[in-house]
């Protein structure tokens, strides 16, 4: 199932400006505006530079499946922020979010999953407000 | 249209583009106006580099023994962002050339029109030198008497400071070079480069272009046990009326568990990275290929 989060100025604020990823990336291909949150099974977990990728199958309501990509930094970076290629293997269910590609192909930067377990996965790092929570 | 490939490191440089060092608001505007001093006092680097030879004990000629060098080991890493022309502390500006003022004033209009792609790294070339001091990730450092290693895991880049005595090549030898031709001395506890034989390349994403003539000095030196700062001065005529300095400071990465390697940097390895360069000469990606089948997981 897909649920897409319209996102609201405010919300835009208060979630992604604390977020490292952010201050990496030029974010021209991506709407920095804009959040989406998918929920979805791991497909691969493309763990390369200088670019990872996530690839997340996502069943919609007709039973049709979309191959969303949520793309985040390099190993190293991702290694430094406690996302390991293990952690999302083939299979896994997660709710991810991030940032929509603004051509509307089926792309976002990624900025947080959740794996079905409840563990979080920043790839850029957790904003402040999330770590000290 | 080209295909280009996708370089993160590339998009970095947006933040940067509109940023001062960071490092560089640590300063207090009178060491800056200082440091800067330094290097406008002479009109090459060259000179500056001859002098600071000069001055140093023994003229810069004594090798020290390898115990005597500082400790730089371990992994280190700045943070992504800052450029070559944004005023330093105390709002001290580069003096530019026209064209250079024409291209900044460019640049930051397609910045501000969301307008950005890098001739260099889209297509998955070297960042290059002094770019190379501003990509952020992680960076080695191996210092050795003889020479010294500056290292970026980004794309494998490697900048050899030899330090055991030897000059630049001969003028008839030298052609441009992503990195240029470093050499340099070591004062005590800090590494002093000279670099030349530089190649024309844009200095980040919606920066101007360095050219030829670009040379550079620095001088490294640890701040703390874990701090490295580089003290940087660049001449290049087609860029800056006088030299202009900058700061930069790099952090030892924690690493107790040593699960942090710097590994092989293939910036093509994976397709779905290829960027095309858009009609209004933004950046957008090319193909996913996310439609494959999916892969099984190894056993």
């Amino acid at each position: 199932m897909m649920r897409r989060i319209a996102a609201s100025a405010a919300l835009t604020m208060l979630v992604a400006a604390p977020l490292r990823l952010e201050a990496h990336h030029s974010a021209v291909m991506f709407d920095d505006q804009k959040e989406i949150t998918v929920e979805g099974t791991v497909k691969e977990f493309q763990y390369t530079n200088p670019h990872s990728w996530l690839l997340v199958d996502v069943t919609d309501k007709d039973g049709k499946v979309t191959t969303w990509g949520f793309e985040a930094e390099g190993p190293n970076t991702l290694l430094r922020n406690g996302v390991r290629p293990a952690d999302l293997k083939f299979g896994t269910k997660v709710t991810i979010t991030g940032h929509p590609m603004k051509d509307g192909r089926p792309g976002a930067l990624w900025m947080k999953a959740v794996r079905d377990d409840g563990k979080e996965f920043w790839p850029g790092g957790r904003p402040r407000a999330a770590a000290a929570q | 249209m080209a295909i280009r490939h996708v370089a993160l490191f590339g998009l970095l440089t947006l933040a940067g583009a509109s940023s001062v060092f960071a490092q560089a608001n640590r300063q207090s505007p009178e060491e800056f106006r200082r440091m800067l001093a330094m290097g406008t006092k002479y009109r090459t680097a060259t000179e500056f580099y001859a002098a600071l030879k000069a001055a140093a004990p023994g003229q810069g000629r004594q090798m020290p023994a390898f115990n005597q060098l500082p400790d730089w080991s371990g992994l280190w890493t700045a943070g992504g962002g800052g450029n070559f022309f944004s005023p330093g502390p105390g709002g001290s500006a580069p003096k530019l050339t026209p064209q250079a003022a024409a291209a900044l004033k460019d640049g930051q209009s397609n910045e501000k029109n969301g307008i950005e792609y890098d001739e260099n790294l889209s297509q998955c070339g070297p960042p290059g030198y002094p770019r190379w001091l501003v990509i952020p990730f992680l960076r080695e450092f191996i210092v050795r008497p003889e020479e010294t290693w500056l290292t970026s895991e980004t794309v494998n880049n490697v900048r050899r400071v030899y330090t055991d005595g030897r000059d630049h090549p001969p003028v008839e030898e030298r052609y441009p070079l992503y990195y240029g031709d470093s050499i340099g001395f070591w004062d005590g506890q800090k590494l002093v480069i000279h670099t030349n034989q530089l190649m024309e390349r844009s200095m980040g994403r919606n920066q101007p272009t360095q050219s030829e003539k670009m040379e550079t000095v620095e001088i490294w030196q640890n701040v703390n046990p874990t701090t490295v700062k580089a003290d940087v001065w660049l001449f290049d005529p087609e860029l800056y009326t006088e030299p202009w300095y900058v700061q930069r400071l790099y952090t030892k990465v924690p690493n107790e568990d040593k699960s942090l390697r710097i590994r092989y940097w293939s910036c093509n390895e994976n397709p779905n990275n290829d960027v095309v360069k858009t009609p209004d000469g933004s950046t957008n990606y090319k193909d996913f290929q996310f439609d494959d089948k999916p892969k099984e997981p190894a056993k």
